[in-house]
């Protein structure tokens, strides 16, 4: 099935990250399934990327590609990764023929980080994919895919307006949505017009 | 010296500006092209002309207040917008909507499917050069909103779903209303086919124009008629059935050229197709309540994300949800799908003549401030 | 508010100034200029049911030149604004400015604090004669905007006034 393979490919890329880890100890990266966020306060301050090892209160997730309920939820798999893995998890993506959704950018101001969501789905048989990446809000930058999948450009362009991520190797970064000129990024939380 | 006498004149382009303002463009989209004589070179879409902070607003409003909001981004068929939005709180929030509600969210989603797609057409047989088939379906389209107008309240905004259900019930008269304005729609088509559809002005400028493969639709996200006109079988109705939709039988038309006329015919099948589901719905339509048994008060969906995708008249249009529990959402994404369809338009018109260039436009269905937001 | 510097004719001619208004007024030609969702109510005003020819309204031009009056429909963003005002300035004398809409009234249900994008209202930076509001408003509406200009213009209404029973 789809969903399986696309797991497994997808499970390669945390190998490195595995082996440098013990495994109850929290993970660098991990689940961002709501359920268990609502009832553990302790697993919210578990979201971020430091790899500093935290006391867990519950036995930590391992890493790797997370299958969500779709009923609940609306996506299947829940991928979070470091910037620097997303091209290659692309193009994992690509080689299997989904179609790019959407690109989505959330500021998550008090964790001091900006992250960039990215939606995969597929024609033939319904699968939807969704990778996340965080970086650092004062110097955002993650790598571009508009190599692999040419609609990510309009898409990266407006995460670029509105957030200020810069999406390195991008052929051009100009504002989509706001004028020429602008030098705002509207939809951070600290914006006043 | 010698530089200058060499330089090959045929190379030069220049560029030409197809402004904001154009009866072409249905909306403010600007397009600088790069001209070689008649061909285009290069396309490049300026959007950003009619920008007005929905996702901005989303974060701002409460839920119940942002539900205006839905119906003004794509205003021709803005109840499926609403349905996006109302579908994903509920999935968010957990609430359960009552089954005769359904069936009029989808009765209603198909008439405005069907009145979106009679301006589709004239507004395309305009950008053509045909005027008359403006005026008819204009006409056709003023007896569905007649219909949408007595339930609804408004002719063109809707803003008719509420969380949980509809706000208002239909009664017999838009049920035998919605029954002849079937029969008289199924005697119109077979004239626009007789009319418009064959005709061979119409065929040769459509033909062959504007082909997109089923890769390009692919690394560009277009859904909707434009990837089914190029043989891609994607519909969120079936592929991700959603509402009532599974109880009906009816088909997803889908053509293999890729051409504008492929696009064309899979629009003009779609409006039979959506007649189709009318009529199951409305033979089939259980009593009972319109809203919640449990009246909802104050809607607190759960913290995370979420994603809901409905089949609108342009594509799959996504609501991506992020709620932090609170009374507004903490972010809202509204991934629209003429924004994809749109961006192919670069790829699509390499090389080819500007009157083409505006087929295909109009075949990709434009409507501008859903792009925008 | 927009402002503008024309010169009053020296030479007035009393009945033939009331023969060229009464024509201007009966002949009004819009440019067509939809920006957003009141466009659409605009084309159904202008197609079969609801027939602004009757008015002699339906000729709608594209090019500023050749047109008198600007129904501004749809909201007018910050970087719209300066091709509206090119727009405008382009349209020769006699013209006048309809707004319809919320949004060209005072920037309708998009003005928010903190807003960043749209300009409140097309009287910001045009000097606008007729406002017909409506989030959008019915073609009939616009119908009764038209013939309250053409009461502008000539100075009489030609058409009763449909009275609220």
């Amino acid at each position: 099935m789809l969903l399986a393979r696309i797991k497994e490919a997808l499970d390669s890329l945390y190998d490195d990250i595995q082996e440098t880890q013990e495994a109850p100890e929290a993970a660098e990266i991990e689940t961002v399934a709501a359920e268990a966020a609502v009832e553990e306060p302790a697993a919210a301050a578990e979201e971020q990327e430091e790899s500093k090892p935290e006391e867990a209160e519950e036995p930590a997730t391992p890493p790797g590609p997370k299958e969500t309920d779709y009923q609940a939820k609306g996506y299947h798999l829940d991928v979070e990764l470091d910037p620097d893995k997303v091209v290659t998890a692309v193009e994992i993506l690509n080689r299997e023929n989904f179609f790019i959704e959407s690109i989505t950018g959330v500021d998550w101001i008090d964790d001091q980080q900006l992250e960039a969501v990215y939606d995969f789905n597929h024609f033939d048989e319904l699968c939807r994919v969704v990778i996340r990446t965080r970086t650092d809000r004062n110097n955002p930058a993650i790598p571009t895919i508009s190599h692999i999948y040419q609609g990510a450009n309009w898409h990266e362009r407006e995460t670029h307006d509105f957030f200020g991520i810069k999406f390195t190797g991008h052929p051009n970064l100009e504002p989509l949505l706001l004028p020429e000129d602008a030098d705002f990024h509207p939809l951070l939380k600290d914006f006043k017009a | 010296m010698n530089g200058l006498l060499q330089q090959d004149l045929n190379q030069e382009t220049f560029i030409l500006n197809l402004g904001p303002q154009h009866p072409a463009t249905h909306g403010v989209l600007r397009v600088k092209l790069e001209m070689d004589g008649e061909y285009i070179v290069k396309a490049e879409p300026v959007l950003g002309y009619i920008h007005r902070m929905h996702e901005k607003m989303g974060e701002n409003r409460t839920w119940v207040k942002f539900l205006p909001n839905c119906g003004r981004m794509d205003y021709l068929s803005a109840l499926s917008y609403n349905h996006g939005y109302v579908a994903a709180v509920e999935r968010a929030a957990g609430i359960e909507v009552p089954e005769r509600a359904e069936y009029l969210r989808v009765i209603t989603v198909e008439l405005n499917r069907i009145s979106s797609h009679l301006l589709w057409f004239g507004a395309f047989v305009l950008d053509l050069g045909g005027f008359t088939p403006l005026l008819y379906a204009f006409d056709d389209r003023e007896q569905i909103l007649d219909l949408l107008e007595s339930v609804t309240g408004s002719r063109l905004t809707y803003c008719y779903f509420r969380f949980g259900g509809v706000y208002n019930d239909i009664d017999d008269s838009f049920i035998t209303g919605t029954r002849e304005l079937i029969k008289r729609l199924r005697k119109r088509m077979p004239m626009y086919d007789a009319l418009v559809t064959k005709n061979i002005i119409l065929i040769k400028r459509l033909k062959d124009i504007g082909p997109i493969s089923k890769d390009m639709a692919r690394r560009y996200g277009a859904t909707g008629p434009v990837a089914r006109g190029s043989g891609i079988n994607f519909d969120v109705r079936k592929d991700e059935s959603y509402s009532v939709y599974p109880e009906f039988d009816f088909d997803v038309p889908v053509y293999e050229e890729g051409d504008s006329m492929a696009r064309y015919m899979v629009r003009m099948d779609e409006i039979e197709q959506s007649m189709r589901i009318i009529e199951q719905a409305l033979d089939k339509l259980p009593e009972g309540e319109i809203k919640p048994k449990k009246a909802v008060k104050l809607v607190k969906p759960e913290k995370g994300d979420y994603y809901y995708a409905v089949e609108a008249a342009r594509g799959s249009f996504g609501v991506r949800l992020v709620s932090d529990g609170t009374n507004t959402a903490y972010r809202l994404k509204l991934r629209s799908p003429t924004y994809s369809n749109l961006s192919l338009f670069d790829e699509a018109s390499r090389g080819m003549l500007l009157p083409d260039a505006l087929a295909l436009m109009g075949s990709l269905d434009l409507v501008i401030p859903e792009i925008d937001r | 508010m927009g402002t503008q510097d024309i010169q009053p004719p020296i030479i007035h001619f009393a009945n033939l100034d009331k023969i060229l208004s009464l024509g201007r007024a009966n002949s009004l030609w819009p440019m067509t200029f939809g920006l957003a969702c009141c466009a659409i109510e605009m084309m159904a005003t202008g197609a079969a049911r609801f027939d602004l020819a009757r008015f002699g309204a339906e000729v709608f031009r594209p090019s500023p030149r050749q047109c008198d009056v600007m129904i501004v429909a749809g909201t007018i963003s910050k970087k719209m604004e300066p091709a509206v005002k090119t727009l405008y300035d382009q349209m020769p004398e006699p013209k006048w400015v309809i707004a319809m809409g919320n949004c060209a009234i005072s920037g309708g249900p998009f003005a928010f604090e903190g807003q960043y994008g749209i300009v409140e209202g097309a009287d910001k930076f045009l000097p606008v004669d007729i406002y017909i509001p409506g989030c959008p408003p019915r073609p009939e509406a616009l119908i009764e905007g038209i013939l309250e200009l053409e009461e502008k213009v000539t100075g009489f209404r030609r058409w009763p006034r449909v009275e609220a029973k």
